[in-house]
Parts: structure tokens; sequence; C-alpha cells
């Protein structure tokens, strides 16, 4: 390829080192230099390449992370900041002066009426070793459920205050009534509603009214040959079900008998050590025999990058579209979807 | 296929600048909205800066964190990844330099030089380009990435990494001359 004195404006106009007179001259010059065109052509290829590249199988523990981080933020929240020196000195002085000239106020006026209720509070009972947490925000009364079960009443009243239960994969809001919740496995598996109402916000579904009486259950994870929008998996929003009994539905998935385990543990020391073939295989032998473990995603996902690594494209790809069947809304659709476009 | 992806992406989707407004206002349900959304770029921009080091679930969850504590002070742009990565840039930086003090510390006390690259490492790095991304030096590899796979101006890198924009400019030239030469020499 012969040289040109202006091929270095090609990495000069992509870093925006070029004026707009500069940038038209130098865009008019490639179109009849060769040099030039190539080298705009090779810097927008490595451009590519890194663009299309990073992919990584370490995000198993997303989820988890998730949950960390909004601990921590709740956390973050209910921690007063730090007073300045100057603060420290004024804010008892003056907590003192509205303390002293509340009391005074209320001495000199004789009660004429009946002070309203303070403004209610919810009551928290935990089932099943719940793991939660519950703390004011504002003007709200907020309850960060981990995992477990909570039955919960909010107290009617005309001072009450907005509830909203914060949940591992989205939130409920609540302005009065009793219901009950349940997460497992970083995800809401059952809402039941015995007075008032809800509001059910999960992540990538519409919001779901709950009322009094009915009960939401987490749609099950689809069998393998199960297709993508079959009865047994309903869409977010008819998947509130009125009053569908607490005994008839389907125990939470993520129960993982010893086996799954096992099972899971052979596939990912298979990836490990760098047997791709054989972890593929192993993944999707996992996922064709603990459908409903809550690693079965994780199992179709590996599976997908187990293939991707022995180098079989047409394999990877119907392993990527038989992913995306399974879980259109899935933690790592967006990754497999590039996978198999 | 294509269509039901169509249909997926197609769904009403809040704007960043109002996620940032929840969450200045502390609702912990619109930090997990902004998580969800960018989580992956933030995560893949860390784990290829610092070589898929062990900490990078901790900086991915500090950048998060420090973007929430800052959500009140937001700029408004329409998409905050750029800001997100910026965060995540001065944390890494940051980082680099208590870490390198900690390793130099150990190293002079064991005699032993002691490393942070998750064996993962190796698998990921499968890629041509990858290889020759982990030969850039770290700066350049940050200053390549936010420019070319993030889509930063460079002086908005400049701005992040608190460095003069012909810094910027030098360490893209030169990263670039590196990889196109790593690139050659491997085909």
């Amino acid at each position: 390829v012969s040289t040109c004195p202006r091929r270095f404006e090609a990495e000069a106009m992509r870093d925006g080192r070029l004026g707009d007179a500069e940038r038209a001259s130098f865009e008019r010059h490639t179109a009849g230099c060769a040099a030039c065109a190539q080298e705009v052509a090779a810097l927008e290829d490595l451009a590519e390449a890194l663009r299309e590249g990073g992919a990584s199988a370490d995000d198993l523990h997303a989820r988890r992370e998730r949950t960390r981080l909004l601990a921590a933020f709740d956390r973050e929240l209910v921690t007063p900041p730090r007073p300045s020196p100057a603060r420290r000195v004024l804010w008892p002085a003056a907590v003192a002066l509205l303390v002293v000239g509340l009391f005074a106020f209320w001495r000199s006026r004789p009660p004429a009426f009946e002070l309203p209720k303070a403004p209610s509070a919810s009551v928290v009972v935990p089932v099943n070793e719940a793991v939660w947490s519950k703390r004011p925000d504002g003007e709200r009364e907020k309850i960060v459920l981990e995992r477990g079960e909570l039955l919960i009443r909010v107290h009617h009243g005309a001072g009450e205050r907005p509830l909203l239960v914060v949940l591992p994969d989205g939130e409920l809001e609540d302005t009065g009534t009793t219901f009950t919740v349940t997460a497992e496995h970083g995800r809401t598996v059952r809402v039941a509603v015995e007075e008032g109402s809800v509001v059910l916000r999960l992540r990538d579904r519409e919001p779901i009214t709950i009322r009094a009486g009915a009960e939401w259950s987490a749609p099950s994870r689809p069998p393998a040959a199960t297709p993508p929008h079959s009865p047994t998996e309903p869409t977010a929003p008819a998947a509130a079900t009125r009053s569908a009994p607490a005994a008839a539905a389907p125990p939470p998935s993520g129960a993982s008998p010893p086996l799954a385990s096992s099972d899971f543990r052979a596939a990912m020391a298979a990836l490990d050590r760098g047997d791709n073939a054989g972890a593929a295989a192993a993944f999707a032998s996992f996922a064709a025999r603990h459908p409903r473990d809550a690693r079965a995603e994780d199992a179709a996902y590996l599976r997908v990058i187990a293939l991707q690594r022995v180098g079989d494209v047409a394999a990877m790809k119907e392993a990527a579209r038989d992913y995306l069947v399974r879980y259109p809304t899935g933690f790592r659709s967006a990754e497999v979807g590039r996978l198999s476009p | 296929m294509s269509a039901r992806r169509a249909r997926i992406g197609d769904a009403p989707q809040e704007a960043d600048p109002h996620i940032m407004q929840r969450i200045a206002k502390g609702e912990i349900g619109a930090l997990g909205e902004l998580y969800d959304r960018h989580r992956v770029p933030v995560h893949r921009f860390v784990a290829r800066v610092t070589g898929h080091a062990e900490d990078v679930d901790d900086l991915v969850h500090a950048t998060f964190l420090t973007a929430a504590k800052s959500a009140a002070k937001y700029d408004g742009r329409a998409a905050c990844r750029p800001w997100l990565i910026g965060i995540a840039a001065q944390l890494v930086r940051r980082r680099r330099t208590a870490f390198v003090r900690f390793l130099a510390a150990i190293a002079s006390a064991t005699g032993q030089r002691a490393t942070s690259v998750d064996p993962r490492a190796t698998l990921d790095a499968r890629s041509d380009i990858e290889k020759a991304l982990t030969g850039l030096t770290e700066a350049k590899r940050m200053t390549l990435l936010m420019a070319e796979v993030e889509g930063l101006s460079c002086q908005e890198i400049a701005e992040a990494l608190g460095v003069p924009i012909g810094t910027v400019w030098t360490r893209l030239h030169a990263a670039r001359k590196e990889m196109r030469a790593a690139m050659e020499g491997t085909s």
C-alpha cells in the first residue's frame, strides 16, 4: 500500500482532533486516496473487534451482587451524614430550643380535641427464618426482604405512611392491607393478599395489582420440552391469578436435591479443566434432568459458553436459541442474543 | 427470533435521568433498575481493564454505589452509561495505586511476586484481540476501551481520568499501534 502524508489524519479525525473544515477536507481526500481509506477502515475494524470481544462467563453471581448492592445502598440511606464541626455544636442547641419551645406551646394550649393516632406502623411476622430488615425512609416505610416469608399487616389510619417492600427481583407497594410475601433464591415466588391491595413490580414484567383474596405465584421454570408461552408459564399481567389455592401452587423452584448439586458441580468442573465438550454435554444433561432447579438457567447459559469454546458454531447457536426460547427475558438474554443473531 | 427480541426491546423503558432522580430520592428499586440496565457493560469494562482480577465484583459494586450516592448531582445526560464508566475508571485507578503499594509490600516481605489475576482469564482471553489487549498497559487499555467500546469522547476520558486531553490522544495512538502490531503478529 502506498503511503500518504495525510494518512495520520484518519486517527485525528476519529479522535475528534480535526475541525469541521479539516474533517470535510480529509473526507473528500479519502474518497480518492486508497491508503487513507484503508487506514480509516483499519481503525474501524480494530474498534469493531474490540466491541465484539469481552464476553465473559464470570457473572454467575450477578443476582447475588444485585442484592448486595441494594442492601448496601439501603444501609447508606439510613446512616445519618456526619455533621460538620460547626453543626455538631449548633444542632444540640437548636434541638434544645425547639424542645423548650414546643413544651411551652403545649402547656399554654389545653387540648381541645383528641390528638390523632401516630402514623401507623406495619406489623411484620417473619416465617421460615426470613432474612429481612425494616427501616423508615422519608415519607415511606421500607421493608427489605432477602429471602423467606413475611406476613405483613399495615394498620389503616389518617396518618398512615405508604409501605414499600423491596424484593430481590423487584418491589411491592402497599397502602394499607394484610398480605404475605415469599422470596426464595433471589426471586419473589408468592404474594397472597388477605385485605386491601398491593402492586407487585418485578423486573422485566408489567406491574401486577393483587387484590384482597387473590394470590400470585411465580411461574415455574418451564421444563425442557415446554414451549415458551405455554399455559404453564403465563405472561406477567395474566400471572395474577385470583384465589389460587396455596396448596395447588407449584413448589418454589430452586429446591436443589443433592443429585442436582453434584451434577452441576461435575459440569462446572469439566468447564474449569477445559473439557468444554464434556461440559456442554453435562450442562445439557443437567438442564434436562433438573429443569426446575434454580441453576437451570445458568446451565443453559454455560452450555452456550462451553460450545463457543469448543468452536462448534452451529451447536453454539442452537444452544443459544434454546436458551432464548426458555428464558426470553433471562438474565443473560442480551448476551446470548448476540451469539445467536 | 428477531421479531420476538424486537418485541421485548419495544417495551417502554424509563429514561436514565428519571431513574437517577428516583435514586436521588432514595428509591432502592430504581438502583436495581439501573444495575440491571448497565451491569453488563460496566462489568465487562472493569473485567477487561483489570485483566479479570479477583476484585471485579467489588469494583462494579463500588461503581454503582458511588453512582447512587452521587445521583443528586447527575448532570442529566440522556444515557448514564458513559458516566458510570467514568466512575468505574476512577475507582480502578485509585484501586491500582493502593493495590500496587500493597503488592510491593508483599513482594518485599516475602521475596515473591503476588498476583491478583483470576485463572479464568486464561480461558476468557481466548481470542487474539483479548490477548493483544492484555499486552497493553492498564492506562492504555483503559483509554482504548473507553474510547472505542464505551464511546466516550476524548474530552470525557480526560475528565474522567484527570489527565490532559493530549495524554488521551497519545495513549490512544500508542494503544492502537501496539494492538495492530500484536494482531498482525498473530495472523
